[in-house]
Formats: structure tokens, C-alpha cells, sequence
């Protein structure tokens, strides 16, 4: 780690020429992966990167200069070129940069330290949960168990004094089942994981992850083709929460509203159905989202996005703040010392309601039941998004009837959101890595057992009466 | 620095691999005519491989000073007792005389002065603001150039070094009518900085966003469809881990078993080839220094075999391909495609589009990370024009498009004599027969 006078050192190089402010955030980072596929460990990879990334903003403009070179001169030498990239900075030099040490609002602890669990023990456990899966059946044709950890450690300074030392340890489990019968082959993923340590594995053992992904894909060779069309959607708590991150998460990200590219630019404004709620909170312990400080340096925090329906807050980064005359929310994050920080989410969920998910599944007369989720995108521009279905089940009658494969749901964000009228008094989490602009940082997503009046389903199984009444009612 | 690597493992008695790699890249991103963001940046690290008895081991490290190298060579090498001893883990052997390619460097990058980058994005923003009034939101217009120098040496005498670099520009805008906002994106990646250009990236981020104005919604149906070349090169994404060794070998693949069988349309031509002029994925050896060549895959429908590295090959009892590939230092080669082309056809675009009584052609496609490339199934959003009578009418957005890549391959009947490169993926515009589309 660097010292406060080399930090200081450089920002006031990196603000020589003008700009409002400077900031420095050096990163060194630890990973350790084990992965196993082919019934053998095939894979153990374990590596150290070191880097640090030096941004100079002027009048909202920013200059981002990063290299592994983190010798004093390196350093120097990278400050002066984003020094010099500035272009018509006019601003005089900020003087007496004074760091001070910020103080955490929380911590997020770790219990079990990765590195004083041997690879022999982590093996064991993999082969257990290998074995457990190929013994499930003979149509399991393959399987992958991965357990990966990673360890940050981060100093951020800048030239508003702000500095920070942090140390992030995050955990992930990954089983990924392949099953096939004749010609089909279907897959089930069942992953987990936390800004923890290896107790990880205590609440979600390897073995359970296998089984579940063995199960499902088992599941899978058994189910129909989904329905194609419009119909209601219960979505089991258990499936996390991909829609809420595509529906509206993304459109509330700062940069986005300000670039008019999102469409929420709709602050105290009922955007959502009376039962939504919903938050950004990155101050929950050992989610896969959290984290102490944000990658500015600025304390983690909890922030309602939506409340009852209305539009109370946007997510803000330091950038975006500034611009707004706001505060920063603390969701200003970045994948690496390689990337400049952008306004994302940390653990985003909708709030628990009070109906009871059993009672939702029954009230639903025909729909489909999404009890997992896959991945999703969404258009912020015209609100529209698609996510996956990989686990989902066709509801006749109020009853859960068979499988269904190959759905994923597409709907417009702000019509999704009035049209979600029951939300349970369960949750449940998922864990996910979120893609913007070329940077994927890690996220959880929750919610609880809800439904949504309609949204278009993509399967293959066209339904061509049902098409047909639905022309004579438009008429 | 990779001399030590090898020294050390000799030392050791194990076999190794360095792999080095110093990148460096610049990106301007414009906005009303300012640079809001310039990045510069410097990469450097080393990825090591070492087998012993067998066993793999791998680490990678950025800091290249002679202790944490030591380190790195001595971590990866204890790793190696606890991996599974495979007899097909094996290093390249010396390869001779890597081909020449010419066009891999272009100095002009170096030479021209920044503000003339900077210029180029600035060009495309102009152009795509003043193009059409309904053009409301030029949302990036950025500049990006990448040189990056490659260095390969192992235990088995194996030395290749080379350097390449390539440019490109890319916007993103927004149109608006009527209160409702459409998107358009554009890009241009090239070897030669002077090839680089804005107007025509400008103005096909314009249109694409123009023509999505006034979409409709329509019920679900079964309807022939054309895919433009940039959504078909998303569907090359599930085509490339199909015919990767690795997912075959590991009964991932939905084409297993299947080489000189019929796998897609008899009009169906699908290469991989890492020496294609002016290619951007074109290098003389791949990611564990084997040469590059050119890889039938499928040749008029039929499957005529998979894309290798070392290991797979080994596996499989016949040569590496020279598809080995890897995203940076940070990991182990793994099989990857290079230029990875679908040949074009003798029908113009248009012809495609004027036999057509009713279909939907597809412009965007969204969640293809969601398709499946182990089951081949994929189901994803989609926007597209409705055809009627032969011609292009009203765009169509919010709908699925729903099905298995292995209908999809047999389904094609009719490929365009056009050709569009994006990145490493080209291909012309698809016709397939039918196509499930969700809907209303």
C-alpha cells in the first residue's frame, strides 16, 4: 500500500494543470479458483494484480489514465498524463490536499478466511458434490463444480481529503449440471455467493448446489415447450430478482436519467403499483452487492428508489451528484483499477408485502409459475426488457401443473410496474454479475413471490385459438 | 522475464510455459463536442503454465519484479500436485516459421496527433446530430485504438513474439418522435487508421434508430425472417461454443458425433480463419504459439469438424488447429474461434426480402447471453420491420424470438452476397423459412 504523501503527492500533480478534482484508487487484487468438470480437478488458477487508476474531472469531464506501474515515478508519470489529457481545464490548482481517513458506517465480516482453508479440503469437498450429482442419474451426462474466492484490497484518495483503505473478500459457488436424453440436451446452474468468507458453505453447501442443478436439468429433458403470448406471471420468491434489476434498476441509475436515456426521469411521480417498494441497500452482511465503501470512497448505504409507487431517489456516483447538487447515495462502483466509477446498483430488491405466495399461485387462473431465473437485458431508452426463465411452470386453475422450457419473458419496464398486483410477504436472493458499459461488477438481486398481470412470454408453442379470440375482443 | 520462468522450471525438472502480454489503449469518448472522458491506459502480466507428471498448474501475476515472478512460478508449480493427472496435458512442440501478415501493424496510429482522434469522434457526433431533426441524444460517440505486443515461450524450445493494433469508432444515439425514444448504435473496428470512417457510422447509427420510430406490437406467429449480419454474428456466438472441441469432448454439444453429417442448410458455408487479410482477429500463432490457419467447419451443410487446441487435439489424436485463445494473462488457454465468417451467398438483400409475401426482419435481438449454447436453445427479445407484400413496412419491438439453432441451421434458404464484419464475426443477412415469434 502506498503512503498518504505519495497519494497526496500525486493528486496534486494530476490537478497541475486545473480541474475540480482528482482522485487516486489502487487496487491489489488475489484470486484463487477451483474447478472441476470431466469427473477431475481440471482447472486451479490463482493469480495477484496490482494497478491503479488516476481520474482528473474538469467542468464534468473526465480525464482516466490506469497501469500496473505502481512505483512512485509510475505513478507520477500516469498522473501527468491524465494531468495533461485534460483539454481547456481553466480551473486554478487545488492546494493543501489534507487526507483524512473516512470512517465505515458498518462492516461486513468475514468469519472464515478463505486462505486458511487448504486446496485439499476445498477438492473434497468439490469431488463430494461431483459424485453426489453423476449419482443422481444416468442421463447426467456432465458436470462442473467451482468454488472461487477473491481478495481486494483498495486505497482510494482524493482531492476533497476523502481516504480510504478497504479489504474485500468475496466468495462464489458455481454448479453447473448437464443432462441429456436421445437428442435433447438440457442444463441446470444453481450458484451462490457473498462478501463473506467460506462460511459460505456452511449455509449453502456444495452438495445441495449440485443436487438442486441435477435436479433441475433432469426437470428440464421432462418439460413442454413454453406457451407463446401474453399471460400473467407469478414470480415464486425463490427466483430473485433479474426482473427488478432489468425492469426499473437500470433506469434508475443517475447517469443514465441525466443523459435523458432512461425512462424515469420521473422523480415524485407514481411510477409503480401502490405494493412496490423498492430498494438499493448495500449495507446487507454477506450479500454478493455489498460492500463497505463504494469504489469512490463514499460509505455504503441503503436508498429508496421507490416507495408505494412513487419515484423517491435515483442511484448516484460522485459525477452525477455533483450535477444534481445532491449527495452521493454510495453507489458509485467500478470492475477494476482499469475502469473509471459509474452510477450501479449494489443488492436491489422489492420490499416483502403481506399476501401469502400459496394464496397468489391459487388466485391465478392461467399464467406461468417462474421459479428461477436466468440472466436478462433491458433497452433503457424505451423501457423495454427480456429475461430468461430457466426453471418456469404452466398455472391452470389456480394449480401448478408441468414444466415448461425455452421462455424468456420480454415486457416494458414502467408498464410492468403498475401492473404487479400482489406482492408476498416472502424473499428470496440471487446473485449476479451486472454489465454496463463494458464493466461487470457483482450484484444480488431479491424480491418476493409477486405477480404481474401480463407479460409477453417467447416460447415456440404457438397457440393459435387462443390467438384467434384474442382478435375478435380487439375488434 | 519469461528466460526466468523457463529457467526455473527446468530447475525443477517440470515443463512450462510463459505467456506475456503489454497492452496499451486509448479511448475518447465525446460529448457536444467536448472530450467528457479520455482514457489512456498500460497493461503488462504473465501468465504461467506448468505440467508436471501430468498435472496443470497456472498462475498470473502483474508484477514482474524477479521475487514475485519466483513466486509465481513456485505457486503455480504447487498447484500442480492437486490437479487431476491428464496425459493429454501438453505444451506445443517448436513450431517453424510462423506466416508474415503484413497488415497487423499500421504506425500511423503512433504518428497522428491525438486531436486528430479526438476529430473522428467529434466527426461521427456531428454528422449524427445534424443528420435528422428527430435525432435528439448522440449518447456516446466514442474513439478507441488497441496495440498489444504477445510473447509465448515453453520448455519445449517454443519462442513467438509478435505486435498488432487496430482502431475504430462507435456511436450510440437515441431518436425521438412523439415522445417515444428509439436507440441506434453504429461501429466501425479497422487495421489502417485511414479506413476508420465517421460518415458512414454516423449515418447507419441514424437510420437504425430512424427506422425503429412508431413501433408496433403484433400477435404471435410463425413467420419467415431475415436476419440482418450484425444479429446473425450474435448467433455465431451459440454456433462458436458448438463446434469448440472442448464442449464436444465434454458432451456439451449439441453436434457431437456429428462431423461429415448434414448440420444446417445445404447453402450453409462457415469458416474460422486467424490469417484472413486485414482481419482483426488474424495473428501469426495463437494464445500457446501454435500457427494460425483456416478451418472449414461447415461446407455446404455438412459438418466437416471442430475447432482444437493443444489439449483437446491431443485428446482427440489429431493436430491443434491453432485455436487456442485466451481473453488476457489472467487465464489458461482455452479453445476460441479468430475470423469467424459465414460465406456469402448469390442473392442480393433485397431480393431476400421482395420474395417474401409476410415475415419479420429482426434488427435487434436482446438477452442473447440467455440462449443456451449447450441445449442450442434460445428464446430472446426482438425488434425488427414487418415485411408484407415484399417490402419493408412498420417496425415491430417487444417480441420473442423463440427456437433450437439446429432447426435454425437447417431452416436457412436463402443467404445475401453481402458481408459485414463486427470484430472478429462477419456474416451476410439470413433467411430462414419460419421462425416462432412471441407476441400479443
Amino acid at each position: 500500500m502506498l503512503n498518504k504523501n505519495v497519494l497526496t503527492k500525486i493528486l496534486d500533480i494530476a490537478l497541475k494543470k486545473g480541474g475540480d478534482f482528482a482522485e487516486i484508487y489502487v487496487e491489489e487484487k488475489t484470486v484463487n479458483n477451483i474447478f472441476c468438470e470431466d469427473n477431475k480437478i481440471e482447472r486451479i488458477n490463482g493469480g495477484i494484480e496490482k494497478g491503479a487508476g488516476i481520474r482528473v474531472i474538469n467542468a464534468g469531464n473526465t480525464a482516466y489514465v490506469y497501469t500496473n506501474d505502481l512505483t512512485e515515478s509510475g505513478l507520477l508519470n500516469s498522473a501527468i498524463t491524465a494531468s495533461n489529457a485534460l483539454v481547456n481545464a481553466n480551473s486554478a490548482p487545488i492546494s493543501n490536499i489534507n487526507l483524512q481517513v473516512r470512517k465505515p458506517n458498518y462492516t461486513l465480516d468475514c468469519l472464515k478466511q478463505p486462505d486458511n482453508m487448504g486446496i485439499e479440503d476445498k477438492i473434497t469437498k468439490i469431488l463430494d458434490a461431483n459424485k453426489l450429482a453423476r449419482n443422481i442419474s444416468e442421463e447426467i451426462r456432465q458436470v462442473t463444480i467451482a468454488i472461487g474466492d477473491s481478495k481486494k484490497k483498495l486505497q482510494i484518495a482524493n482531492s476533497n481529503g476523502v481516504y480510504v483503505e478497504d479489504e474485500r473478500l468475496r466468495v462464489r459457488l458455481i454448479a453447473n449440471i448437464v443432462s441429456g436424453r436421445d437428442n435433447l440436451i438440457q442444463t441446470g446452474y444453481e450458484s451462490a455467493g457473498g462478501v463473506c468468507g467460506l462460511e459460505l458453505l456452511d449455509e449453502f453447501s456444495l452438495e445441495a448446489l449440485a443436487e438442486k442443478a441435477a435436479n433441475l436439468s433432469l426437470n428440464m429433458l421432462d418439460a413442454k415447450p413454453a406457451p407463446a403470448g401474453k399471460m400473467p406471471i407469478v414470480m415464486a420468491a425463490e427466483a430473485g430478482g433479474t426482473m427488478v434489476h432489468e425492469a426499473c434498476g437500470h433506469g434508475l441509475e443517475a447517469d443514465l436519467v441525466q443523459r435523458g436515456l432512461s425512462v424515469y426521469n420521473k422523480k415524485g411521480e407514481k411510477v409503480a403499483n401502490e405494493k412496490v417498494t423498492v430498494i438499493d441497500d448495500a449495507s446487507i452482511p454477506s450479500k454478493y452487492g455489498s460492500y463497505v465503501f463504494d469504489d469512490e470512497g463514499e460509505v455504503g448505504q441503503k436508498t429508496i428508489l421507490i416507495e408505494n409507487g412513487y419515484l423517491t431517489n435515483y442511484m448516484y456516483d460522485y459525477l452525477t451528484a455533483e450535477k444534481d447538487k445532491v449527495k452521493s447515495t454510495g453507489n458509485g462502483r467500478r470492475e477494476s483499477y482499469q475502469h473509471k466509477p459509474i452510477p450501479r446498483m449494489s443488492n436491489t430488491y422489492i420490499a416483502p408485502g403481506f399476501d401469502k405466495p400459496d394464496e397468489i399461485i391459487k388466485s391465478t387462473k392461467k399464467g406461468l409459475l417462474v421459479k428461477k431465473m436466468g440472466g436478462g437485458q433491458v433497452n433503457t431508452t424505451n423501457g423495454d426488457f427480456v429475461f430468461e426463465v430457466s426453471e418456469g411452470y404452466l398455472i391452470e386453475d389456480g394449480e401448478v401443473q408441468y414444466p415448461v422450457r425455452g421462455a424468456t419473458l420480454i415486457g416494458n419496464g414502467p408498464i410492468a410496474l403498475t401492473q404487479i398486483d400482489r406482492v408476498a410477504n416472502d424473499i428470496g436472493y440471487a446473485i449476479g454479475t451486472c454489465g454496463k458499459d463494458g464493466q461487470g461488477v457483482p450484484v444480488a438481486d431479491a424480491q418476493p413471490t409477486i405477480r404481474i398481470k401480463e407479460l409477453t412470454v417467447g416460447g415456440t408453442a404457438i397457440d393459435h385459438d387462443n390467438l384467434t379470440i384474442k382478435r375478435i375482443r380487439r375488434k | 522475464m519469461a528466460e526466468k520462468v523457463l529457467n526455473i522450471a527446468t530447475d525443477q525438472g517440470v515443463d512450462a510455459e510463459a505467456f506475456l502480454l503489454h497492452n496499451r489503449e486509448l479511448s475518447i469518448e465525446v460529448n457536444n463536442a467536448q472530450v467528457e472522458t479520455l482514457k489512456q491506459a498500460e497493461e503488462i502480466g504473465l501468465g504461467i503454465r506448468i505440467i508436471k507428471n501430468g498435472c496443470l498448474g497456472f498462475t498470473y501475476t502483474s508484477d514482474l519484479a524477479d521475487n514475485a515472478i519466483i513466486t509465481a512460478v513456485k505457486n503455480a508449480i504447487n498447484i500442480a500436485q492437486f490437479t487431476t493427472p491428464d496425459e493429454h496435458n501438453s505444451l506445443p512442440k517448436k513450431q517453424e516459421n510462423y506466416p508474415e501478415l503484413g497488415f497487423l501493424y499500421d504506425d500511423e496510429f503512433n504518428t497522428i496527433n491525438i486531436d486528430e482522434k479526438i476529430n473522428l469522434a467529434k466527426r461521427v457526433e456531428e454528422i449524427a446530430q445534424n443528420y435528422d431533426n428527430r435525432i435528439k441524444i448522440v449518447e456516446s460517440a466514442t474513439y478507441e485504438d488497441t496495440e498489444f505486443s504477445s510473447l509465448i515461450v515453453n520448455t519445449n524450445g517454443l519462442y513467438a513474439c509478435e505486435k498488432a493494433n487496430y482502431g475504430g469508432i462507435y456511436v450510440f444515439l437515441v431518436a425521438e418522435e412523439q415522445g417515444i425514444a428509439e436507440n441506434g448504435y453504429a461501429m466501425m473496428v479497422n487495421r489502417k487508421l485511414y479506413d476508420i470512417n465517421p460518415e458512414l457510422v454516423a449515418k447507419e447509427a441514424t437510420q437504425n434508430a430512424l427506422r425503429s420510430l412508431n413501433a408496433k406490437r403484433i400477435d404471435s406467429a410463425q413467420l419467415p425472417s431475415i436476419m440482418e449480419p450484425y444479429i446473425m454474428t450474435k448467433f455465431m456466438g451459440l454456433i462458436a461454443q458448438m463446434i469448440n472441441a472442448n464442449a464436444v469432448q465434454k458432451g456439451k454439444s449439441l453436434f457431437a458425433n456429428k462431423e461429415g453429417e448434414i448440420v444446417a442448410s445445404p447453402i450453409f458455408n462457415l469458416v474460422d480463419d486467424g490469417l484472413l487479410q486485414d482481419g482483426i482477429a488474424s495473428f501469426p500463432f495463437d494464445s500457446e504459439g501454435v500457427g494460425s490457419r483456416k478451418n472449414d467447419i461447415i461446407t455446404k451443410g455438412i459438418l466437416q469438424g471442430f475447432l482444437y487446441d493443444t489439449y483437446t487435439a491431443n485428446k482427440a489424436g489429431i493436430n491443434s488447429t491453432g485455436n487456442a485463445a485466451r481473453g488476457s494473462f489472467r487465464g489458461l488457454p482455452t479453445v476460441g474461434t479468430t475470423n469467424f465468417t459465414i460465406l456469402p451467398g448469390d442473392k442480393t438483400p433485397k431480393s431476400l426480402i421482395s420474395d417474401i409475401e409476410k415475415g419479420f426482419y429482426i434488427t435487434e435481438v436482446m438477452g442473447m447471453h440467455t440462449a443456451n449454447p449447450v441445449s442450442g436453445d434460445f428464446s430472446v427479445g426482438a425488434a425488427g420491420i414487418m415485411i408484407e407484400q415484399g417490402e419493408l413496412t412498420y417496425p415491430v419491438r417487444g417480441v420473442t424470438i423463440a427456437g433450437n439453432l439446429i432447426d435454425f441451421l437447417q431452416d436457412i434458404d436463402a443467404i445475401g452476397n453481402d458481408i459485414r464484419f463486427f470484430g472478429g464475426r462477419s456474416s451476410p443477412t439470413i433467411r430462414l423459412k419460419s421462425l416462432s415469434i412471441g407476441g400479443e
